[in-house]
């Protein structure tokens, strides 16, 4: 298998070779900008990074920042460029991580047959005798995404679930046969120990959500576009955090996004002959999620702002992460992950035909060249392209998307909820009493049916995709063993000749997985 | 600067005439209708996608697509409409129906009282460029703007089209109003302004900024439908008061309309009241309907 888009990254091009280069771009465009934005800049930098450095920081931080408020406060240019530029180069060095690479090699080693034989332990309590492939199910165009890997850099773009997306994603790469990604994540995720001293490791690069400055976002675009320009795959979500609702992201952040039409241009204006980024929407259906409870919380209280980062969830408790991948990475069909068909960077899909994308890879570049073939520098049409690359993404995601019994289950009960109650309001229906949460099962095993009916004729028509039993009362069984292999408080359970409705949030929290099917018309 | 027009007929021509105006070369595509020499044009459309960058649309709204299909344009053109907003057999903005036909991104739409053969005549007016794309609006501004043709531009693209698209329909509604035996200025202004808060409802549903309906692409093109007569929309609502509802185009877009508003539970009730006339119901007939209609808010009722 191809390993050079990571691992080249490193070999090729040493740590202090990228600092270097980033500098050098900050340079470039710093020194371009009008003098009040350039002002303007720094003073924001300089605002934001002091607040940040009130709550945490080191003193060699602090000093930096200061000595950029002196050289902004004297208006000397050379010395405020100096000054912003030893801000961007130790941004640089975190941002770019510590790899080494015999940590990767042990671990693309290592990880996937340890997983595997994880999940293969299993096999001996009752779960009919699954091997891996059932449990994790890799699904979408693969022999065409590692065909295009050879020939163009590609940005995986994943719905955002659980942190624990980005090592599934990771397996679901070497089973499709694809080179490994590059990855930005979260510094939070670097506090759970284990996981942040491999991560650090094995290429992931660091955005660090509480640097709120413009120039510590335009430094990460910057990696992003050095990145794939150098043709090194990358991997990153759009939706920016993991869904708090249980929702498919209805709506992305086009920052990092529009990094691969930059990206593209650059390689344009340099007469690079392969010079295509293809963005591959990714779609992952989990049967349970580890932080459900934190997430809908977090939801339910509106203070995902203030909580945009959470740090001390069920991620950092490394015995729930144990229990979570024993007891529900086990289950058949515990999680599909979908990739979708490759789109170019202007959300147009790829072609599969090998002369037809050299064609439409010509003409692509009529949107951004004029007749001469030079790029014309436009941001604002590139915001535009890039609106409409996400708005293809918001669309490709629900047709990639599983809707399992769990996911159904939930649905089913939550309407049942709502008709009950007259309400479709959340708040009211998330406090409702017990005597309201209790069905007669006979009720459920009809709203399934219908609901199944539904799901599975959508999944005909090609709009999403279903991994469910035959029969409403499979479907009911199914779910109620789902739900009671890992969360304290049962989502839905069995109570005498009643389905009780035990945890009203996340029962939102699994409806909202299928809340993007039209479910109610069978 | 090169301006390639799609469309040899008085419109195309009337556009050619602008861009000469300004200090550009009008290229006009035509299939039926050859201009006068002195414009410069080809039965070739391809040619015209190929030698401009900036290619505008001077067709009936119901041949966009086909000459689009001709023109070929492709990813480094900029295509501007100079019809009126909605495709009446698919129901989709012309700028849509753009997109659709060709691989191009950059679109626009242009729209306002512009009467082509006053244009012809020497006359003076104005327009409205609207796009989403600031070099889309640029170009259209050099391509056109000067003093016989004052451009103005917005990014409200959708409410530019929106507009262009209610015109034609709130004029008929005006002629029906002005030809009832008994009828006065008062029905007439009832009709035009219930016919502007139609407008903004549903402008409001689809993310339109209200104040396009004030421009020109709104109240200006409505103000030329119903100055003079002989406008045709205004004389086919002439005619359907006298129960002649041979002249169909404001029918396809009405129900074009229609079928928007209903996917936005927008209440159109003078769209609906015109569609039934369409259908039948005599003119005075609809307008008592009309009037028997509760009370309610002017704004937002």
């Amino acid at each position: 298998m191809n390993d050079r888009p990571i691992t080249g990254l490193y070999a090729q091009h040493p740590r202090e070779e990228v600092v270097a280069d980033m500098r050098a771009r900050a340079r470039r465009r710093l020194t371009g900008l009008p003098e009040g934005r350039l002002a303007a800049l720094l003073e924001d930098t300089v605002y934001q990074e002091r607040r940040r450095l009130e709550r945490n920081g080191s003193p060699a931080e602090r000093e930096r920042i200061e000595r950029l408020a002196q050289a902004v406060l004297r208006g000397a240019p050379e010395a405020r460029l100096q000054a912003a530029l030893d801000v961007v180069g130790a941004w640089s060095e975190e941002i770019h991580g510590h790899f080494s690479m015999p940590a990767y090699r042990f671990a693309t080693s290592v990880f996937p047959p340890a997983l595997d034989a994880l999940l293969s332990s299993q096999l001996g309590t009752g779960s009919r005798g699954a091997d891996r492939g059932q449990r994790i199910t890799v699904d979408g165009p693969t022999a065409l995404l590692r065909e295009l890997a050879g020939e163009a850099a590609l940005l995986l773009t994943p719905t955002h679930v659980s942190n624990l997306d980005s090592p599934i994603i990771g397996l679901a790469l070497t089973m499709a046969g694809l080179p490994p990604f590059q990855y930005g994540a979260g510094l939070n995720l670097f506090s759970n120990p284990i996981v942040g001293w491999w991560m650090r490791r094995l290429g992931a690069y660091t955005v660090d959500r509480t640097k709120k400055a413009e120039l510590y976002k335009e430094i990460l675009k910057d990696y992003s576009v050095r990145q794939l320009r150098t043709r090194h795959h990358g991997l990153f979500f759009p939706g920016g955090t993991r869904s708090r609702s249980g929702l498919i992201e209805p709506r992305v952040k086009k920052g990092l996004l529009g990094t691969g039409l930059a990206a593209w241009q650059e390689n344009l204006a340099a007469g690079r002959a392969d010079p295509d980024v293809y963005v591959v929407p990714l779609t992952l259906s989990f049967q349970l999620t580890l932080e459900a409870n934190t997430l809908i919380d977090d939801h339910l209280a509106e203070a995902g702002k203030q909580r945009y980062i959470i740090s001390d969830d069920e991620f950092a408790q490394p015995r729930r992460v144990a229990a979570f991948v024993h007891r529900v990475l086990s289950l058949d069909a515990a999680c599909v992950v979908r990739f979708g068909h490759p789109l170019d960077v202007l959300g147009n899909p790829v072609p599969v035909d090998p002369k037809e994308r050299a064609e439409a890879s010509r003409r692509r570049r009529g949107y951004v060249c004029d007749r001469a073939g030079q790029v014309e520098p436009d941001e604002q049409r590139d915001h535009l392209y890039t609106e409409r690359l996400a708005h293809q993404l918001t669309v490709a995601w629900p047709t990639l998307a599983t809707i399992m019994t769990s996911h159904l289950a939930a649905w089913v009960a939550w309407r049942l909820l709502q008709q009950r109650l007259g309400t479709r309001d959340p708040f009211r229906l998330v406090r409702a009493p017990l005597a309201d949460r209790r069905f007669p099962v006979a009720d459920v095993l009809d709203a399934l049916a219908t609901a199944a009916r539904a799901a599975r004729a959508g999944a005909e028509a090609g709009r999403w995709h279903v991994a469910l039993p035959e029969t409403p009362q499979e479907l009911l069984d199914a779910a109620l063993d789902t739900f009671s292999r890992y969360h304290r408080s049962r989502v839905i359970e069995r109570v005498g000749a009643d389905i009780v409705v035990g945890d009203p949030r996340l029962c939102l929290y699994y409806r909202n997985r299928a809340a993007f099917a039209d479910l109610e018309t069978p | 600067m090169k301006v390639g027009i799609l469309g040899g007929g008085a419109w195309g021509q009337a556009l050619a005439r602008l861009v000469m105006a300004a200090g550009n070369e009008p290229l006009v595509g035509y299939r039926d209708h050859k201009p006068p020499h002195i414009i410069p044009s080809t039965d070739n459309p391809p040619i015209v996608s190929e030698t401009c960058e900036l290619l505008i649309v001077a067709t009936s709204a119901s041949l966009v697509r086909e000459a689009i299909q001709l023109a070929r344009p492709g990813p480094h053109n900029r295509v501007v409409v100079a019809g009126r907003g909605l495709d009446p057999v698919t129901s989709a903005w012309l700028t849509d129906a753009v997109l659709q036909e060709a691989d191009v991104l950059r679109v626009g739409a242009l729209a306002g009282p512009a009467p082509a053969q006053e244009i012809l005549n020497g006359g003076l007016c104005a327009g409205v460029i609207a796009s989403r794309f600031d070099d889309v609006r640029t170009l259209t501004i050099r391509a056109l703007h000067s003093n016989r043709y004052r451009v103005y531009d917005t990014p409200d693209l959708v409410g530019v089209q929106l507009a262009g698209a209610m015109m034609p329909v709130l004029a008929t509604l005006l002629g029906i109003a002005a030809s009832l035996g008994g009828a006065g200025v008062g029905l007439h202004a009832l009709v035009l302004t219930r016919g502007f808060a139609e407008t903004m409802r549903l402008g409001a549903a689809i993310g339109a900024d209200p104040v396009t309906f004030a421009g020109l692409a709104g109240m200006g093109d409505l103000v030329a439908a119903q100055a003079r007569p002989g406008q045709p929309h205004y004389d086919a609502g002439v005619a359907l008061a006298r129960g002649d509802r041979s002249q169909e185009q404001p029918l396809a877009i009405a129900r074009a309309l229609l079928s928007l508003a209903r996917m936005q539970r927008v209440d159109m009730p003078l769209l609906q009241g015109l569609v039934a006339v369409y259908g039948g119901l005599p003119a005075i007939d609809a307008v008592t309907q009309l009037m028997a209609r509760d009370a309610r808010a002017e704004h937002g009722g």
